[in-house]
């Protein structure tokens, strides 16, 4: 559970059902509320985590007829953080994590077109 | 909210991903003239293989200039893995033909990432890519211009050897 002196500080980016982003202004990061824990990434490590994250096949892995787990390692060069995902929660990181772009994308375009002209 | 990508980096993801195709497109072209050079030299056209050792060296330098330019704006610059390099020509025309294709291959691309600029207003990879266009101008006419030999001088009796003697005279020194 976020504290809510925490959550004063973080401003909402996107969420779904299952997991939420925030973005943390003071620390320039964000944390992702994602699979019972919170984590704090960085700007690159972000960058990283939605690599990591987009690079899976997902079609192939329900495809994939062997008798492995259908469970993915996320884990990330010089992070803290390391994800153990099953198949539908990789669907629902990726979803999250696309929502999340299109806001800071959005919020980009804001910035862009709203905060800079008026300077 | 504050827009933290962009404090973080000048180019957007999409203008870094195609700088990095880029980055590999060049390091593909230098190792494509390094064979040529191998070629050449194998068979007997010292002058076309030096002309292809400078034309790698360039291409590793447009590799680098690239990759510099990435890491300067606040990207990630991605070192190329390079695979799948021709080494064995059928003719010393051949090697030409190919040449001019990889010319018209890289401009296409850069062309490509300056639309994608134009369309996302980044001016400045915009003025960074001024450099490559003028650039690409002065390499398909060498390419071309190389090819042309093959015509004004033709292959028959001494006409390769004359052809190696001349390629490696080709200059561009247009400063408009």
């Amino acid at each position: 559970m976020i504290a809510t002196t925490e959550l004063t500080l973080w401003t909402d980016v996107f969420s779904t059902k299952t997991g939420a982003v925030y973005q943390c202004d003071a620390e320039r990061c964000w944390y992702v509320d994602f699979a019972g824990k919170v984590a704090r990434f960085d700007h690159r490590n972000f960058l990283k985590l939605r690599k990591a994250v987009y690079a899976i096949d997902i079609e192939e892995k329900l495809l994939n007829t062997t008798t492995d787990p259908d469970v993915e390692i996320i884990f990330i060069c010089a992070c803290d953080h390391c994800y153990v995902l099953s198949l539908a929660q990789i669907i629902n990181l990726k979803e999250l994590l696309e929502g999340t772009f299109v806001m800071l994308e959005l919020n980009h375009i804001i910035h862009d077109r709203l905060f800079s002209n008026s300077l | 909210m504050k827009d933290l990508l962009r404090i973080k980096s000048l180019i957007s993801s999409d203008i870094e991903a195609l700088l990095n195709q880029q980055v590999k497109k060049e390091a593909f072209s230098s190792s494509v003239y390094l064979a040529m050079a191998s070629w050449c030299n194998r068979n007997g056209y010292d002058f076309s293989s030096e002309y292809f050792f400078k034309q790698a060296e360039e291409e590793r330098h447009h590799q680098l200039k690239f990759y510099k330019y990435i890491l300067d704006m606040g990207g990630n610059a991605v070192s190329p893995e390079i695979t799948g390099i021709k080494q064995e020509y059928n003719s010393f025309r051949e090697v030409f033909e190919e040449a001019l294709d990889q010319e018209i291959s890289v401009t296409n691309s850069i062309k490509n990432i300056y639309a994608r600029c134009m369309k996302e207003q980044d001016f400045i990879t915009m003025e960074f890519l001024n450099w490559f266009l003028k650039e690409q101008r002065e390499e398909e006419y060498k390419a071309r211009r190389a090819l042309e030999l093959f015509e004004v001088i033709g292959e028959e009796g001494t006409g390769r050897w004359q052809i190696d003697k001349h390629v490696g005279q080709i200059k561009y020194d247009s400063e408009a």
